[in-house]
């Protein structure tokens, strides 16, 4: 039995499930179907969730890495019922096609704004090659996350800290 | 045996092999010996008045014909609906197909969603109108003629107002549209003399919030039921590999394990947990026959090399022949090889499956699977488990990109046997490696062009022949006699798009042959107009050069009355690319391409292609594409459908391809795929003509267009043409 910290809510992970990967554990065991499989080992970023806020690929990652650490899944990215401004942003530009890679790519986003809530070109390019998308949506997605950072530069100061505050339990 | 233009555009997809196949076998397609093809029509307004119906609580109903892929057509649906009935958009409400709910339709391929179903879902919505304003006309005691429409509802000539909900109770059971009225002016389509509310203004996509917010059931993988278990498939390692027998003892050892069973594609492995699932995959033991002459890429090549088949003599397909294409004519001006790799759909979301078999009562199966074709696949199951149609439900579950890929029965024919097997419900997930292996890929393909031209620069003769695996008659879906008997067809597939839109002074000829291979090919985005286009295009841009042309001035020049929205979206993207003052050659050049889809569609692009140093590979730095798609119901979603279209042809121009190796598909994952990325990914400019006709399509049109902009501006001012795709490798001269 291994303890986690999941969008804000202590859980804890059964013994028979801390060796499978993290992925499965969010989704089947609580039920945290945001977070999406797409190849199994960390090359298409659909699986992207936030790990004491850095991006971390869920499918190569075991429960057991995670004990003590705090998750946050796409489910508990908006506060106080309102969307985080990467969400936002996304429904501004429009941004999904299929929608399937889309909860990767904003956790990717999100963590990005985290750190560096004004990223260069060159860094922005350099985090999102790290997530594919097989509709085409790259252009809105970089217009989206210019915004989210527009936006983020009017927020209140630590706020991006308390993301998953409100989530519901799982 | 040839067949004429006009039956290969008339001919389309699955029901168009169903009765192809029935005539010439005389063997209805139940018979038990061949495969499941649904002969299904068309639906008519018969079929559309099911479409659309208002629920007891006020809210109006889509049972969608058509599936969601990322296309969009379930916020069109939804707009042009909210038009007909003056509701708001939020109180239509929209079902992907479900074959318990829905009559019979045809699968999502196409991009025949706005084209062919718009008009139909338009007139249904009306009715349903009509139908209502008598029946609030009645219970006024009131002629209809006087009952006006007012938001939500009517107003009777008292000035009372009658809401939809009230209509609707009256009943207490949900109101459907009665026969379509003759003259109904459908506001949803009519020109600007009706102002439109809805249709025509961008929305976000339908489910945006629960896409962006997650959490919510949307695709087939995030379908869960009492009692599931999971499972996987250890499938052939190699092609034409079959299982001659497995040890499970080590994966019995595996906590959760529950079975391991051998099915038709492979042995599943059903266990409690996803985790479980791939420590059992990972433990059992597997022995397999392989074939003693191992499947080559050479061997791939070797038949579809067009020469090859040229020198054999004619081809056995038909598209165009006008004129004599004599010998003891001058040489040909342009002699251009041209050849297109196997490519993959790659989309993120690995096909999935949910399944679960009642056998209290009478048995009953149902599905949920993310599918472009729900009722083929509710006709396999039936057929493979002995069950009446009426005893199986597939729930369509929106698809996480399929772009051709899921117009089989695959994952879901899997977990429907496993499911009655275990007695409990199943869900089956295929793995990346899965995808790549054992789903079916774009046909590679080999075209020889010939041209030649006049003194004025007009094309005078044209041949175009070509070669490639199969596209509609899909041996991913096929057993061997039914691949016997379709070799006499042509594979309408395989020649979409290979008509040549521009005109010819004396003689031409397009001709192909469609070549059953030892790899799984089928449709992909655009079927044969992606290669078949793209040849074209890089050839026209071969003979402007040839004749001294501008690339634009040239095509201009050969495009006769017929194709005036064909020059209207060049001449347009002309204009917005600058492509006057554009430089052909040095490190950053500039190359166009146009083409047309279905007849109906037109597209024209420019690309501007950086080429650095010596070994570096070349960057699309800069797209523009004007797109004609008839009347848009949703620029903003048509938009999107066009950089899609462009972000494919970049990843078909520059790195899309897959190869043999080992006898096998020589990518597991997209680590060995070269999808465009983020960095490939250049800023787009997008023009929407918007002429006044009806509305067309376009989640496939501009793709034929785009790889050819990016070649032919590598090309620059090189005499010499691309001659093979992708691109990335090859270098432009500086």
């Amino acid at each position: 039995m291994i303890a986690i910290t999941l969008n804000s809510w202590p859980q804890t992970v059964p013994p028979s499930l801390v060796n499978d990967p993290l992925l499965w554990v969010l989704r089947d065991h609580f039920g945290l179907i945001g977070t999406k499989y797409g190849c199994g080992i960390g090359a298409c970023g659909a699986c992207t969730v936030h790990v004491d806020g850095e991006a971390r690929r869920s499918c190569v990652t075991t429960a057991r890495e995670v004990a003590g650490r705090r998750i946050v899944t796409i489910e508990g990215l908006a506060q106080s019922g309102a969307l985080h401004p990467v969400q936002q942003s996304w429904i501004a530009e429009s941004v999904p096609q299929c929608g399937y890679c889309q909860a990767g790519q904003i956790m990717q986003a999100a963590a990005l704004l985290a750190r560096n809530p004004h990223p260069s070109d060159a860094e922005l390019t350099r985090v999102m090659d790290e997530v594919l998308c097989r509709c085409g949506t790259q252009a809105r997605v970089r217009r989206a996350i210019r915004r989210a950072s527009a936006l983020l530069s009017r927020a209140p100061a630590g706020s991006l800290q308390e993301a998953g505050r409100d989530a519901l339990a799982p | 045996m040839t067949l004429s233009r006009r039956k290969l555009l008339k001919a389309c997809g699955w029901s168009a092999a169903g009765l192809t196949v029935a005539a010439y076998t005389g063997t209805p397609a139940r018979a038990g010996i061949l495969p499941v093809l649904p002969p299904r029509s068309r639906p008519g307004s018969r079929e559309a008045s099911a479409w659309v119906s208002l629920r007891p609580d006020g809210l109006v109903q889509i049972l969608s014909p058509r599936q969601e892929m990322g296309q969009g057509v379930s916020t069109a649906f939804r707009q042009i609906v909210a038009e007909e009935l003056g509701v708001p958009l939020d109180r239509v409400l929209l079902i992907l197909p479900r074959t318990d709910l829905l009559p019979v339709t045809p699968s999502t391929v196409g991009s025949d969603s706005m084209a062919e179903y718009s008009p139909l879902l338009a007139r249904a919505a009306a009715t349903l109108r009509e139908t209502l304003r008598s029946r609030a006309a009645k219970r006024a005691g009131v002629a209809a003629s006087s009952v006006e429409e007012a938001a939500g509802g009517f107003r009777l000539p008292n000035g009372e107002r009658v809401g939809f909900a009230a209509l609707a109770q009256t009943s207490g059971r949900v109101v459907t549209a009665a026969d379509a009225l003759p003259g109904m002016v459908l506001r949803s389509m009519s020109g600007p003399e009706h102002p439109r509310r809805i249709v025509g203004r961008s929305v976000p996509t339908d489910r945006i919030e629960a896409i962006v917010g997650g959490g919510e059931v949307l695709y087939a993988g995030d379908v869960t039921r009492p009692g599931l278990v999971e499972a996987s498939l250890v499938r052939p390692p190699q092609l034409g590999a079959s299982l001659r027998g497995f040890d499970d003892r080590p994966a019995r050892l595996v906590p959760g394990f529950i079975a391991a069973l051998p099915l038709a594609t492979g042995v599943a492995v059903v266990a409690e947990t996803r985790g479980a699932v791939e420590r059992a995959v990972a433990a059992l033991d597997a022995r397999w026959s392989v074939p003693d002459q191992p499947v080559t890429q050479k061997a791939v090549d070797a038949a579809i090399d067009i020469d090859k088949h040229l020198l054999a003599g004619s081809l056995e397909h038909s598209v165009l022949r006008q004129g004599r294409l004599g010998s003891g004519q001058a040489p040909w001006d342009v002699d251009l090889r041209v050849d297109v790799p196997m490519a993959a759909h790659a989309g993120i979301e690995p096909r999935c499956a949910v399944a679960e078999f009642r056998t209290n009562g009478s048995p009953r199966l149902e599905v949920w699977t993310g599918t472009q074709d729900a009722f083929y696949v509710r006709a396999v199951l039936a057929d493979a488990l002995g069950l009446s149609e009426a005893d199986v439900v597939v729930h369509s579950m929106r698809l996480g990109g399929s772009f051709g890929g899921r117009t089989i029965c695959t994952v879901e024919l899997e977990a429907a046997q496993l499911a009655r097997q275990i007695g409990r419900p199943v869900k089956v997930r295929w793995s990346r490696p899965d995808e790549f292996q054992h789903g079916f890929h774009r046909p590679p393909s080999s075209h020889r062009i010939r041209g030649r031209l006049d003194a004025e620069g007009r094309i005078l003769d044209w041949w175009h022949a070509f070669a490639s695996g199969h596209v509609i008659f899909t041996s991913a879906a096929m057993p061997p006699l039914l691949q016997t008997v379709t070799s006499l067809v042509a594979d309408p597939g395989v020649g979409r798009g290979a008509n040549l839109p521009y005109a010819v002074r004396r003689a031409a000829r397009v001709e192909f042959a469609d070549v059953r291979l030892p790899v799984a090919t089928g449709p992909w985005r655009g079927l044969g107009a992606g290669p078949n286009v793209f040849a074209i295009e890089v050839a026209i841009d071969t003979l402007a050069r040839r004749a001294g042309l501008d690339p634009l001035a040239f095509r201009l020049n050969n495009l006769d009355a017929s194709q005036a929205r064909l020059r209207r979206v060049l001449e347009r993207v002309a204009e917005r690319a600058g492509w006057a003052g554009r430089p052909r050659a040095g490190q950053r050049r500039y190359g166009l391409a146009c083409g047309v889809y279905k007849e109906t569609a037109y597209a024209a692009v420019v690309a501007e292609v950086s080429v650095g140093r010596v070994g570096s590979a070349p960057r699309v730095t800069r797209l523009w594409c004007a797109h004609d798609s008839g009347l848009v119901i949703n620029p903003d979603q048509v938009r999107a459908q066009v950089e899609g279209n462009l972000v494919w042809g970049l990843g078909m121009a520059l790195g899309e391809e897959l190869q043999v190796r080992d006898g096998r598909i020589g990518t597991d994952y997209f680590t060995d795929y070269a999808l465009p990325r983020f960095s490939d990914v250049p800023a787009m400019t997008i023009d929407l003509v918007q002429g006044g006709e009806a509305p067309s399509r376009a989640g496939e049109t501009a793709i034929v267009a785009a790889a050819a902009a990016i070649a032919n501006a590598l090309a620059g001012d090189r005499a010499e043409a691309v001659r093979r795709l992708p691109l990335h490798g090859q270098r432009g001269a500086g």
